[in-house]
């Protein structure tokens, strides 16, 4: 697994390790200890974090032995019982999936109140309240109380207990969807439903629960993830930028191991040594650090990771190993989260990132901003690939969501839904990007332009640097108003766009009617044999399509760009397919172009 | 009735362009928009700005996104013209220092110029520095430790062992030069290099030199990354002026009285920003007297008495990233233009390099960073435009004019750098010799010049 072939990488001394060693307990103890907690966490995998940072999540099983409501049957659970109970018996056993809690298991609905109500077991002497009676029996103990722990009948048989969300809009109100302990619950409702009472004194955070802005508190600006290859980040955003770039090379890497050798073998040369030195650096940071981590400690990886690469490396391998302070002090140099976050997490870093994505997410028109979310979380996802992947399939799926939602999904056809999937982008981009599958870099786009600009001033009618728009829109001349009011009412249609965005057009007109007109231009027919679609025009409304499409070839062929017919004709087979929606359009149009020439051309209706 | 109704455009073709005649389509319309905003047109711009903004999108491909980028600009820049309006529009706006820091990070993060930059200035600071026992390292800009942070471990690897090391950051902010110096000293410890860390809160135009604490002995480098054209802006305070005395100030007050002052003060050194404006033919004729004022820094030191100044510090090597442009041109079209094809590199570069899961951060660097610089290019004059870029040539003769000799960088340096490119995997960057100094490219066009610079007696 990712964990353990990294946390045995030695960085930034002790106290890291130790943290590291923590994360990697905490870990553990969520995947084996708590089988019914993590019941929600594929689900959730923004609890996942806060249950991460729990210290001792094992106590979430503590929780199922009292609190419940009336129809709850006596049987306690000693916490050692009930974690034997949830805890999987095999280590590999899967946990339960969200929405298939054991069909058996008794489902309990708490109200809000009893849910969050605290302390509920009150010492008669000094009334210290306890939140589970087997701390008052212990707390009785003090007082020289008669105390007594409920054992566990063993003859019972315990049945397994789902508690339900008390929010009725709450996906764990239903039956099928109760998380598993009580602890669980209250923290579910805490954090879903209720106030965000702690704020971290450090950074902008907030939490409704105690013991997640405790664990918070302790961890904030000193936190860090690991990647895979060993590289520790405080910022989850530095964090998963270096995945993205680190994924890529680890893939790149496995294929064709990383020429280390090239500088160590000069190591005895002065200036080289220097140079191999910092050019050791350099690789490490690059994310090629990852190999050097995992073939650093344990000699035997070597051979397994290092695969082809001889035995120059393992001289490589010695040389870190010989200075172990100088490695992990290495893997600092440009990662600089790593080297500043302290600071910089409290002061700022923090709190911005968090409205950054706060802002993201809220953006209405945001159909990533699910996946965003996810994103964010996957930081504390790091050592599973599983997560990974769920996560990946997640945003394809909502790419697909969005695709089929949309109009023009022909539009799509051909586009691959793969990993180019934007997150932060409304579903009219998501569109754009998958048509982004012909891409043209911006500076070859500047560069064709530019040899386009010299062809087309060629063109007797490129009079501006706009000409080719103009001939490309079928441009529209100044006097079109005139002409308009000329032809038919159905003129203004989709037909042609007059595009005489600028340059000529306020010859004519007032410059208060600029405006309008060139909007009569864009919108309405331009009927007219100056430009070079003089034979669109026409009264018919089919007609007037089909000219438009044949713009559309004009166009292309002016601007010559290299579209393939068969693109051409796609469009115009889909433009028929819809032509019901073109008329609804064509309607629009209409109503637009005869509001439009209202101001210009009153003669017009 | 609206133009954009419900589902934005209302013109369902323009959305189904492909991207290639969209992308082609934009850069039509974004260069007759700049010609009509050039031209002081309000109303055809505005046209013209409105037909952009339904192909453009700040999320969009990479054409799509800079012409959000440019338009945003070139609105600005029009909207100027309406002081009130302007100032009314922008009166909430609040400049927040921190987010740029974390932007800079971003994008030292994002792209690879930055790590290049340093790598290769860090390698020419050691080679010049070699045998030296007391280094004093001026950082223009310092925010960026992992720069010093390199150079330490490389220094603390000498043959002859680590030098006496000082280093002089300059920033506005006192936070970051807090965090640099806690993290350089703590590293410069572990490594057991005694190290001092001597930080200035200063704008690099109001630098005082007295503070840079320079003594004798001491072998002085500087590193400026990306720095040196903002200098270019105070030479110009009056010549601009004169030239668009509609755009507004939105510097502070105290900045505007400093401008004045300067401008009373330094009458002849406005000739020399005049002269340095201009066609850098005219740089040979001129006998730069005032540019060689050694260590007379005005208040707002222009590029000539900065250089100056420096230059009579007598530095063993100065090492100079700049960006590989000419925005600095009085023709705002010109501008446009050359923006256009720089920054559409910088947006592939981050289009190529990032991952769709960093989209985030990518556009925090696109919006936050490139995205300002287009605007302070496009929409500002004068003072105000601090991004003037310029390209090597012009650095080389002005640098040469100041009294700097060059020092061609060694191969060392571009190995470390294209050994950095290959570590991070990034695929289309090159690096390119010219005349000793580095380009770092993409693909073929340049993007940043790195140039290193020592004082040379006259």
């Amino acid at each position: 697994m990712a964990t353990s072939s990294s946390s045995s990488v030695p960085f930034f001394g002790m106290g890291r390790e130790e943290v590291d060693e923590q994360m990697k307990q905490q870990s553990a103890a969520i995947g084996v200890g708590v089988g019914v907690g993590g019941l929600h966490h594929h689900h959730h995998p923004h609890l996942h974090h806060h249950q991460l940072l729990q210290h001792s999540s094992s106590l979430l099983s503590n929780s199922q032995l009292t609190t419940a409501g009336a129809q709850q049957p006596p049987p306690p659970l000693s916490a050692a019982s009930s974690a034997a109970g949830s805890g999987p018996p095999q280590p590999k056993k899967k946990r339960n999936q969200p929405g298939n809690p054991n069909p058996d298991a008794e489902v309990i609905a708490l109200s809000p109140k009893t849910l969050m109500a605290t302390n509920r077991f009150i010492c008669e002497v000094c009334n210290k309240g306890f939140q589970r009676e087997q701390n008052l029996q212990l707390h009785r103990r003090g007082h020289n109380l008669p105390w007594k722990l409920k054992q566990k009948n063993k003859n019972e048989v315990v049945k397994r207990k789902v508690y339900l969300c008390p929010e009725p809009t709450c996906v764990h109100h239903e039956a099928s969807r109760a998380l598993g302990d009580l602890t669980g619950i209250k923290k579910h409702y805490s954090r879903k439903h209720g106030e965000k009472k702690w704020k971290c004194d450090k950074c902008a955070k907030r939490y409704a629960v105690q013991s997640d802005w405790k664990a918070h508190s302790k961890t904030c600006g000193t936190r860090e993830y690991r990647c895979d290859c060993g590289t520790l980040f405080s910022r989850r955003d530095s964090f998963i930028t270096h995945r993205a770039f680190c994924d890529a090379l680890a893939q790149e890497s496995a294929r064709n191991p990383t020429p280390s050798h090239f500088f160590t073998g000069a190591a005895n040369n002065m200036t080289l040594g220097i140079s191999s030195s910092t050019a050791a650096d350099i690789l490490r940071l690059g994310g090629s650090t990852g190999q050097f981590d995992h073939l650093l400690p344990p000699p035997p990886s070597l051979g397994a990771a290092g695969g082809g690469s001889s035995t120059t490396t393992a001289t490589s391998q010695q040389q870190f190993r010989n200075q172990p302070h100088l490695s992990p002090s290495s893997a600092a140099f440009f990662m600089p989260q790593q080297d500043t976050s302290d600071h910089h997490q409290s002061s700022y870093h923090q709190p911005f990132h968090h409205a950054l994505m706060q802002q993201f997410s809220s953006d209405p028109n945001n159909a990533g901003g699910a996946a965003a979310n996810q994103l964010f979380n996957l930081g504390f996802d790091s050592t599973t690939t599983n997560n990974n992947n769920s996560n990946m399939t997640l945003f394809a799926n909502n790419n697909n969501h969005s695709g089929g939602d949309h109009q023009h999904q022909m539009m799509m056809m051909g586009s691959s839904t793969g990993g180019s999937v934007p997150l932060f982008s409304s579903s009219v981009h998501q569109q754009q990007m998958n048509n982004m599958v012909a891409h043209m870099s911006a500076t070859a786009l500047l560069q064709k332009a530019a040899q386009m600009g010299s062809t087309t001033s060629s063109n007797p009618n490129a009079t501006t640097s706009a000409s080719l728009l103009r001939s490309a829109f079928a441009a529209g001349p100044n006097n079109n108003n005139n002409q308009k009011s000329s032809s038919g009412e159905k003129q203004p249609s989709l037909g042609t766009f007059g595009g005489s965005f600028f340059g000529d057009v306020d010859t004519d007109n007032g410059s208060s009617n600029n405006l309008h007109d060139l909007m009569n231009s864009f919108t309405a027919a331009a009927n007219n044999n100056n430009n070079n679609n003089g034979s669109s025009s026409s009264s018919n409304n089919k007609k007037l399509t089909r000219d438009f499409l044949g713009v559309g070839h004009v166009a292309a062929a002016v601007r010559g760009i290299a579209t393939t017919i068969s693109q051409q004709q796609q469009q115009v087979g889909a433009a028929l397919e819809r032509s019901s929606s073109l008329d609804s359009e064509r309607n629009n149009n209409n109503s637009m172009g005869s509001h439009s020439s209202f101001g210009g051309n009153p003669s017009f209706q | 009735m609206s133009l954009s109704p419900g589902l934005g455009s209302p013109f369902p073709w323009l959305r189904d362009l492909q991207p290639e005649e969209r992308g082609l389509c934009l850069i039509q319309l974004l260069h007759a928009c700049a010609n009509h905003v050039a031209a002081g047109s309000v109303e055809n711009a505005n046209v013209g700005l409105g037909h952009i903004s339904h192909l453009a999108s700040p999320d969009g491909d990479t054409m799509q996104r800079i012409a959000a980028y440019f338009t945003e600009a070139l609105a600005d820049r029009m909207l100027k013209v309406w002081p009130g309006l302007y100032k009314a529009l922008n009166s909430t706006k609040t400049r927040s220092p921190s987010e740029e820091i974390i932007v800079q990070k971003l994008f030292f993060e994002l792209c690879p110029f930055l790590k290049l930059s340093y790598v290769i200035t860090n390698q020419a600071i050691v080679e010049a520095m070699e045998g030296e026992k007391m280094i004093h390292i001026i950082d223009l800009h310092s925010f960026e430790p992992a720069q010093w942070i390199e150079l330490l471990r490389t220094l603390s690897a000498r043959p002859e062992g680590p030098p006496h090391l000082r280093i002089t950051g300059i920033h506005e902010q006192k936070e970051v030069l807090d965090q640099m110096g806690a993290r350089l000293v703590e590293e410069a410890e572990k490594l057991d290099i005694p190290f001092q860390f001597n930080s200035i809160v200063s704008k690099l135009e109001n630098l005082d030199l007295e503070r840079l604490r320079v003594k004798t002995g001491e072998a002085l480098a500087v590193s400026s990354v990306l720095q040196l054209h903002s200098l270019l802006a105070t030479d110009e305070a009056e010549v601009v002026g004169r030239v668009s005395p509609s755009a507004p100030a939105s510097k502070s007050a105290s900045h505007n009285n400093h401008i004045q002052k300067f401008m009373q003060m330094n009458q002849h050194q406005k000739t020399l920003g005049e002269w340095l404006e201009k066609d850098v033919v005219h740089y040979h004729c001129s006998s730069p007297d005032s540019a060689l004022s050694p260590l007379s820094l005005a208040p707002s030191p222009n590029m000539g008495t900065f250089l100056g100044a420096f230059w009579a510090l007598s530095p063993k090597i100065m090492v100079v990233t700049e960006q590989e442009s000419d925005h600095n041109g009085y023709s705002l079209t010109e501008r446009v233009s050359e923006a256009m094809n720089f920054y559409a590199a910088l947006f592939d570069c981050l289009e190529s390099s990032t991952d769709p899961r960093a989209s985030l951060e990518r556009q925090k660097v696109e919006k936050m960073l490139f995205g300002k610089e287009i605007k302070n290019i496009i929409a500002c004059e004068g003072n105000e435009r601090r991004e003037r870029h310029e390209k090597l040539e012009k650095w080389i003769l002005r640098l040469e004019l100041a009294g700097f000799g060059r020092v061609p960088l060694s191969y060392d340096g571009m190995w470390q750098a294209n050994r950095l490119l290959q570590s991070y995997n990034y695929g289309g960057y090159k690096i390119k010799d010219k005349k000793g100094c580095l380009l770092i490219c993409w693909h073929d066009r340049p993007l940043y010049s790195i140039s290193a610079w020592r004082h040379r007696r006259q």
